[in-house]
């Protein structure tokens, strides 16, 4: 993937694809001289899981919770953005209360992401108490999600065609009595990362990334919100109940580390502000709209903005009960060249933190990977057979 | 009778058992207030105990390229150092089982031969980790060691004596945090950095580097490296509370008083952001070098 000034006789410091730094497996290298990193260097495709693959094996109900399982944290957002393309081809459109639901829980979703977040960045810098603080109050909102769909991960609040939870007043009060607590937690969190000076230290001016250089790079979500890039699809595309209910873009001119802290725990203000909105306007009706078994011949395309950035979905189906090809792409692979590109030129402790800066995911951004070899630029394509029999053989060699 | 009281005291206390005890008692209680303060549960009293027997009974990996006298003798000179420092210190606020003229001095610099052969250890491995962590660590020692020594010598200045039972003495009538604050700040943090404890942990940051210069130490090695550690820390908080927190006094007062000053560093611990290690060499090149220099003007000026 990108690559900048490696010369491979300098100092070079492997972090993955087993390093305590990074809680999935993805593979960088940093060339350094003495503290200062001179060169970086990515390399992806470890947890590849083969979904897409999967996902044209399985019929288009089943395909739901496949698709949910892409990523552990923002887990809803894959499913609904499967589900509106889904809808978009069978020309079904989900009826308003379910749409409202399916935001709500986005939103909750985003939420937790970002309290998530906020806890792994404070680790990765090596401010244990923030990560474990953030972790706690975190548990408020998985509470809130368990009781409103019954599960603390995949929600599995989807179905096709609408959702398949409802929210009762006494879930929607203890919505609120939740809110109410994370919100003032949310402020004395904005409070720390903004006043800590030796929080601040780790964070301001580091990894500036400007607009120009952000909009260069394709740098989306709140990644790229810190440096000013006015990207969320919740305003330029708006999907399910967006349009009745409209999100602010929280915006940094900063572009640091402390921005892209400063922007995600100003978001979560706004996600207080719209649940709030949605519990107090939620539209009466039906759940879910009856939907075809067979969905008719076309392609859709879905864009949705998961709480690290866009998540993009294509869907081809060929009219039977299994979709013909499906595309998904994550936002971290967008993200990851400005780690690479930033990491220059810093200290090697900045690294991590810049490299949660953009909180990536691997296993969801990994698809196959070909391997040129460096030496003599030889590329081996398996097929299954092959693979099978490679494995047979090379268990049977180390019997031996 | 004269010899089996000598040998009690290598073995049993000051010296030996009580020091590895006591030490992995000290670690004990900084773990459990650390997770107290960040709300988790923390280890069970025994862990320390338990974490260090089970270390010792593991098979010891010496990697390849290693020089391998080097790679396990080092431990042990570490750990030695340490409990050899022991004998000098008035541990348990009773007088120090030995003493002469200058063995503050020893001392501190029998704690430093801890870091030393950390960074050493660190440096005689291959691994990356290791030698990055080797670098900081050593780094470490520069920044801190110099005002961490000049914060002991202030009161030891104050007592017209280099012998720590003589300071500790003189401490007893007059309370040498109150006369040199600044000292005792530095000292406290200093500290601080001779333990690695956090905001100064850079040279183990494990989102970084792993485990520093210990990354390819295991069983018996990373086990002695780890009681030198906790010796070190016992052996710190005395020195410190004796040479400013009163002297000499009846064991259950001194412990009181070691761990309100566990207790200090612990809030600091939990509340500071990891510096990354030009920032320590910075921090304690520009501000705590400083701040002992204007602390030795004052006694100095004060004792005229």
């Amino acid at each position: 993937m990108a690559e900048t000034n490696v010369t491979p006789k300098r100092f070079t410091i492997p972090i993955g694809p087993q390093h305590p730094a990074l809680k999935e497996p993805g593979h960088f290298q940093f060339t350094v001289d003495g503290e200062i990193v001179t060169g970086a260097y990515v390399r992806l495709g470890y947890a590849h899981r083969g979904i897409e693959k999967a996902a044209e094996e399985r019929n288009w109900i089943q395909n739901l919770y496949l698709l949910e399982r892409v990523c552990g944290i923002c887990s809803h957002v894959h499913a609904l953005a499967y589900c509106l393309a889904v809808e978009k081809l069978a020309n079904v459109e989900a009826p308003p209360r379910a749409q409202a639901i399916r935001v709500l829980v986005a939103e909750l979703e985003r939420i937790h992401s970002h309290f998530l977040w906020m806890g792994v960045s404070a680790h990765e810098a090596g401010f244990d108490t923030l990560f474990m603080y953030s972790w706690r109050d975190r548990e408020t909102v998985m509470d809130l999600l368990e009781g409103l769909t019954g599960n603390r991960v995949n929600y599995s609040a989807n179905q096709l065609g609408g959702v398949k939870c409802d929210v009762d007043a006494a879930q929607a009060d203890s919505i609120r009595k939740g809110l109410e607590f994370l919100e003032e937690r949310t402020h004395h969190y904005l409070n720390v990362i903004s006043h800590d000076t030796s929080f601040l230290q780790r964070t301001r001016g580091i990894g500036v990334m400007t607009r120009a250089q952000a909009e260069v790079m394709g740098a989306i979500g709140p990644t790229a919100r810190a440096s000013n890039v006015a990207r969320d699809l919740r305003v330029e595309a708006p999907y399910a109940a967006y349009k009745t209910f409209p999100v602010k873009v929280v915006l940094d001119e900063r572009g640091d580390l402390e921005a892209r802290f400063e922007v995600r725990i100003k978001e979560l203000f706004e996600s207080f502000r719209l649940i709030r909105e949605i519990l107090e306007a939620l539209p009466e009706g039906e759940l879910v709209a009856r939907m075809p078994r067979r969905i008719p011949a076309g392609e859709a395309i879905m864009r949705l903005e998961a709480p690290r950035g866009e998540v993009f979905y294509y869907i081809r189906s060929g009219g039977g009960d299994k979709p013909e090809r499906l595309k998904v792409r994550t936002p971290t692979i967008c993200n990851l060249t400005s780690v690479v590109r930033l990491a220059v030129g810093h200290q090697l402790a900045d690294v991590p933190m810049i490299l949660a800066g953009i909180d990536p995911c691997f296993s969801c951004n990994d698809r196959m990977v070909q391997v040129t070899a460096a030496d003599n630029g030889s590329e081996k394509l398996m097929t299954w057979e092959e693979l099978r029999k490679y494995g047979i053989d090379f268990y049977r060699r180390q019997a031996k | 009778m004269s010899s089996v009281l000598s040998i009690g005291a290598l073995l049993v206390f000051p010296g030996g058992l009580s020091l590895l005890v006591g030490g992995l008692l000290y670690e004990w209680f900084d773990r459990k207030l650390l997770a107290l303060l960040q709300n988790r549960v923390g280890p069970r009293w025994f862990q320390p105990f338990a974490d260090t027997l089970k270390l010792l009974m593991k098979e010891e990996v010496v990697p390849d390229g290693v020089n391998r006298v080097l790679f396990q003798g080092l431990p042990l000179i570490a750990l030695a150092g340490a409990l050899t420092a022991g004998l000098y210190v008035p541990l348990a606020g009773l007088k120090p089982a030995y003493g002469f003229p200058g063995d503050l001095i020893v001392v501190l610099y029998l704690l430093s031969l801890l870091t030393v052969c950390l960074g050493l250890a660190g440096a005689n491995t291959l691994d990356r980790f290791s030698l990055i962590g080797a670098t900081r660590t050593l780094t470490q020692v520069f920044s801190y060691e110099a005002p961490f020594l000049l914060a002991l010598l202030g009161p030891a200045l104050a007592a017209g004596s280099w012998q720590i039972g003589k300071i500790a003495d003189y401490a007893g009538s007059h309370w040498m945090i109150v006369f040199q604050p600044l000292g005792f700040l530095v000292a406290l943090i200093g500290l601080m950095g001779k333990l690695e404890m956090p905001p100064f942990d850079a040279p183990e940051a494990h989102t970084e580097i792993v485990a520093g210069a210990l990354t390819e130490y295991s069983g018996r090695g990373l086990a002695l490296f780890r009681l030198g550690k906790a010796v070190e820390l016992v052996i710190g908080v005395t020195l410190v509370s004796a040479i400013y927190l009163g002297g000499l006094s009846n064991p259950l007062w001194f412990l009181g008083k070691t761990l309100g000053l566990l207790l200090v560093m612990v809030g600091l611990q939990s509340l500071l952001t990891r510096l990354r290690i030009d920032q320590t060499v910075g921090m304690w090149w520009r501000y705590g070098t400083l701040l002992v220099l204007v602390q030795w003007l004052v006694v100095i000026l004060v004792m005229r």
